[in-house]
């Protein structure tokens, strides 16, 4: 079903809780950061199937909303669970008359309990019905009790004309369908047993057993009607009033109709094991469900025992149990099939153990304190009592949280060792042994989902990140599931995983319940990761717009300034050549004043060079060849770097001219050595010089200014400067091209 | 001789055509920017054209650009090359392409008589380089190498043979006498390994490949 989505709400202590559902299929519009409450208010996105992801989302639920009762149209079914009600209604009101006047009666407690056994499975048929229509455990669901309701219904009916005394129109036959209809009680639990959860048999080689196993009480209940002379003893014992004499003669298959109904108990109690032993996923939490609520039945029988060798006699509680078991085994195959809240069961089965063995556990305590300060302080002492209930409140959290571990450790290793790793952990956090950011590595270890990512979502931002600080887009995330992180209200960030997780959401929970103080601090260390990248980026930025404008001027100059200077000489020198022979006396300082031109072009050649060095345009070499032969002392050159970034040319080259007029001006050097040599993809620029040394970079230096140039480009920058030997200027620049 | 010059800023473009024509030179077409020197240069087939190295529209260098362009389709017009600035890299290659071409710096200009000597020279298939650019290529090494073995005298000499100079020049520019100048060159060829020859413009490549085997200068375009 495209774009199913399940919703689990996480309640922690914390008052934290996550969110977990499949994505939607790719084109759904769902957004990933809505709380629970405020989607469900969203306007429906609309889905390629013309239901809206959200009615989906919101089907699954809750249950009869008005679009899924607009699909049903009236039919067999629906007709049969209209009158089931009705039956029901006249089987109880007449059951209820009845009770004043006779003992017999069952207890109203009892009656109440038959009520619901009744119609529990009824309504769980239909809402099956309506969202598997397909599913044929709905159907069974629906019809299964109607042999329980028409026995119900005789039975009550045959009872009061018993009792009354003179008998009722009718009164034998109802006694006589009374005794003819238990095989029906049979019918759907065997139909249950043989065909939850998919509505089909295990497999092919099921089908004749199977159908033999349903086929039996059916047939057996015909084979009764017609052919037994008299109703049971309890209800008058009168002729059977359909009896046919030419019955008698099928005795021989009534015995073998019975054996196929007792073989085929044999046979579903052996379809359920088989089914479960190879189901896998959703099938086998449905079996679990179903195994979980049936176990409640040899409980019940355990109970009926214990209360025969107690009370000596089997109380009303019994069938109540009983029946109530039945009512839970309806309603699981409904959780079961309609896969609201399937994923729960190991959760329930866990704390169902737990909490069992918790109160054999106090209980035992309990009576052990009070019967010990019997002995001691003598019978009737309060004081054992109140040290009973003071010792069972002060032990009931540490012994619950030990039973929890347990339990755990047997029946859940999974949530039990990923809580494991999740404490030891934060512990070594604590002790500084390891970084946040490792909490999606442990979280993959933890839940075993090796796909597993976890995306922090910034505070004050709606961007969400890796712990690497890479950003993500959560719509192109593909079709993991996602588990919001929320603590103290605030979403943390999602955990993707894979969507087979969804299938253990008390593992999910707890171990993403546990990692929510980890998450915090690796997602506030992302913070400060991301406006660090920012600070950096803007810097480079800075340096680039500075060099951006360095070339700018420098072009503004040559091509402006000193082109109209050059124009002025032409012009001058004109001028000078076309002087009259008697005015040749001009010539001199004409000559002078073209002298003054061309020094002018070239102080503005020399300014513009020093703002960018056009030599640079020929490379790194060229540039550092000039700039070392016009420096007043020795500098030797090395350069052994190809095809580097312009940007990192730049930032190289006045590295070096600043470390060369540092060397020149305070360190009194008398050489320098430079070299420029690139390894892959770094650029390793290095100016020694045999000065006096003890160079420290200060706020607004030179040295200071290359450290920026070098920061921006990514670059790390060393200096050595012992006080009287000499300095070391080391630079790295990342120049991947 | 018949000229086109080619240069974007007017009051340049008109000194310059001013100066040539006062030489007696005849300016046979002015422009603004390279598309219009190729048309003129086709239309006109001049003996000489003068280019500006950065023009209209992106100020790059169209002007090497069309330099080279006239080179291949127009062989009997020369070029020569103005530039705001040294660089090594456009002139060394266009030089090495073959003569009739020249680079020199813009103001150079000033120094009319040298400039215009360098103009007939390369339109009579010479070779004109700018000194200050020769002077990068051959300047005091920055390390050891053959050039330290030349005296400074004949390291002028170079210069001067680089530039695209006869002995005759050379000999006139530095009050030397020819045969004194014969003497440095073949002991700058010698002292550099290159093969001995009279021809000008062989002897500018000669040093120019030298320099290029040194790393000096971007290797020459193929052809």
């Amino acid at each position: 079903m495209v774009g199913e989505q399940c919703a689990v709400a996480m309640g922690g202590r914390a008052g934290s809780h996550a969110l977990s559902r499949r994505w939607p299929a790719p084109g759904a519009a769902v957004p990933a950061v809505e709380s629970p409450t405020r989607e469900r208010k969203r306007v429906a996105a609309p889905h390629p199937d013309g239901i809206s992801v959200l009615a989906l989302w919101s089907r699954a639920t809750r249950h009869g909303t008005m679009r899924r009762m607009d699909r049903i149209r009236p039919s067999g079914p629906w007709l049969i669970s209209a009158l089931t009600p009705l039956i029901l209604l006249s089987a109880i009101l007449v059951e209820l008359s009845q009770r004043r006047e006779g003992d017999d009666a069952l207890p109203t407690a009892v009656s109440l309990t038959v009520a619901a056994a009744i119609t529990v499975p009824a309504i769980v048929g239909l809402v099956i019905l309506r969202s598997r229509p397909g599913n044929r455990v709905g159907g069974i669901m629906l019809l299964g009790p109607l042999p329980i309701v028409a026995l119900f219904a005789a039975e009550t009916y045959a009872q009061v004309g018993l009792s009354s005394g003179d008998t009722l129109p009718g009164q034998p036959l109802a006694a006589a369908i009374d005794s003819a209809l238990w095989p029906g009680f049979y019918i759907w639990p065997l139909a249950i047993a043989l065909l939850f959860p998919d509505g089909r048999f295990p497999s092919q080689r099921w089908r004749i057993p199977g159908t033999i196993a349903l086929a039996a009480p059916i047939l057996l209940m015909p084979l009764m009607l017609f052919g037994s002379e008299k109703s049971q003893q309890n209800l008058g014992g009168a002729d059977n009033p359909l009896y046919l004499s030419g019955f008698r003669h099928l005795e021989p298959v009534f015995w073998v109709v019975w054996g196929c109904m007792l073989a085929g108990l044999f046979v579903a109690a052996v379809a359920v094991v088989v089914r479960f032993r190879r189901s896998v996923g959703a099938e086998r939490l449905q079996l679990k469900w179903l195994a979980w609520s049936a176990a409640l039945i040899p409980l019940g029988l355990l109970l009926c025992v214990a209360s025969y060798v107690v009370v000596g006699e089997v109380t009303d509680v019994v069938p109540i149990f009983l029946l109530t078991a039945g009512v839970a085994v309806s309603v699981s195959v409904g959780i079961a099939i309609t896969r609201h809240g399937l994923y729960e069961i190991d959760r329930i089965v866990n704390r169902t153990l737990v909490y069992v063995c918790l109160s054999v556990l106090l209980a035992a305590g309990f009576g052990a304190i009070v019967l010990g300060a019997g002995v001691a302080l003598g019978r009737g002492s309060v004081v054992g009592t109140a040290l009973a209930t003071l010792a069972v409140a002060v032990t009931f959290r540490p012994l619950r949280d030990r039973v929890q571990r347990i339990v755990d450790r047997r029946f859940a290793r999974a949530r039990y060792d990923g809580l494991r790793r999740m404490r030891m952990f934060e512990d070594a956090l604590r002790r500084g042994e390891e970084e946040p950011e490792r909490v999606e590595q442990v979280l993959v270890e933890a839940l075993a989902d090796p796909t597993l990512a976890l995306w922090l979502r910034l505070p004050h931002s709606d961007a969400r990140v890796g712990v690497d600080g890479r950003v993500i887009d959560v719509e192109r995330e593909g079709s993991r599931t996602l588990t919001r992180v929320v603590r103290h209200g605030e979403e943390l960030g999602i955990v993707a995983h894979d969507p087979a997780l969804r299938e253990r959401p008390d593992l999910l929970r707890s171990v993403v319940e546990a990692a929510s103080l980890p998450i915090e601090v690796a997602r506030l260390r992302a913070e400060v990761r991301m406006q660090l990248i920012q600070v950096e980026e803007s810097r480079e930025r800075l340096v680039q717009a500075g060099d951006e404008e360095r070339r700018r001027l420098e072009r503004d100059l040559h091509d402006g300034a000193q082109q109209r200077l050059v124009g002025l000489g032409i012009a001058l020198r004109r001028m000078q050549r076309s002087l009259p022979r008697e005015a040749r006396v001009l010539g001199p300082p004409l000559d002078d004043a073209v002298a003054e031109v061309a020094c002018a072009i070239a102080d503005l050649r020399t300014i513009a060079a020093g703002l960018r060095p056009p030599r640079l345009d020929d490379g790194l070499a060229a540039a550092l060849g000039d700039l070392a032969r016009s420096a007043p002392i020795h500098v030797s050159v090395h350069v052994d770097a190809q095809d580097l970034p312009a940007p990192i040319e730049v930032a190289a080259y006045f590295t070096i001219c600043e470390a060369l007029t540092n060397a020149v001006k305070h360190a009194s050097a008398s050489s320098v050595a430079v070299a420029a040599v690139r390894r892959d993809d770094l650029l390793l620029v290095s100016v020694r010089d045999d000065g006096v040394g003890g160079a420290v970079p200060r706020r607004g230096s030179g040295l200071s200014g290359i450290a920026d140039r070098i920061g921006a480009h990514g670059g790390q920058l060393r200096i050595e400067s012992p006080a009287g030997a000499g300095t070391l200027l080391e630079a790295d620049l990342p120049c991947a091209s | 001789m018949r000229i086109v010059i080619a240069e974007d800023m007017v009051l340049l473009r008109e000194g310059l055509a001013g100066l040539l024509e006062d030489a007696g030179h005849q300016v046979v077409a002015r422009v603004g920017d390279a598309e219009m020197l190729l048309v003129a240069v086709a239309e006109h087939e001049p003996e000489l054209a003068i280019v500006d190295v950065r023009m209209p529209p992106s100020f790059e260098d169209e002007g090497m650009v069309a330099a080279a362009s006239i080179r291949a389709h127009h062989p009997d017009t020369a070029v020569l090359v103005l530039s705001q600035h040294i660089e090594t890299r456009h002139a060394v290659q266009l030089v090495s392409g073959g003569g009739g071409f020249g680079y020199l710096l813009k103001d150079r200009v000033l120094d009319v008589d040298d400039f215009l000597d360098a103009a007939t020279r390369v339109a009579g298939g010479g070779t004109a380089l700018d000194p200050a650019v020769v002077a990068t290529l051959i300047a005091p090494p920055v390390a050891r190498d053959p050039l330290d073995e030349l005296t400074p005298r004949e390291r002028e000499v170079l210069g001067l043979m680089a530039e695209g100079r006869t002995n005759a020049g050379i000999a006139q520019r530095l009050w030397l006498t020819e045969k004194t100048v014969e003497t440095h060159v073949r002991a700058i060829l010698r002292k550099l390994g290159l093969p001995t020859t009279t021809e000008d413009h062989r002897r500018v490549l000669a040093v120019l490949a030298f320099l290029h085997v040194q790393g000096l200068v971007p290797p020459a375009p193929q052809g």
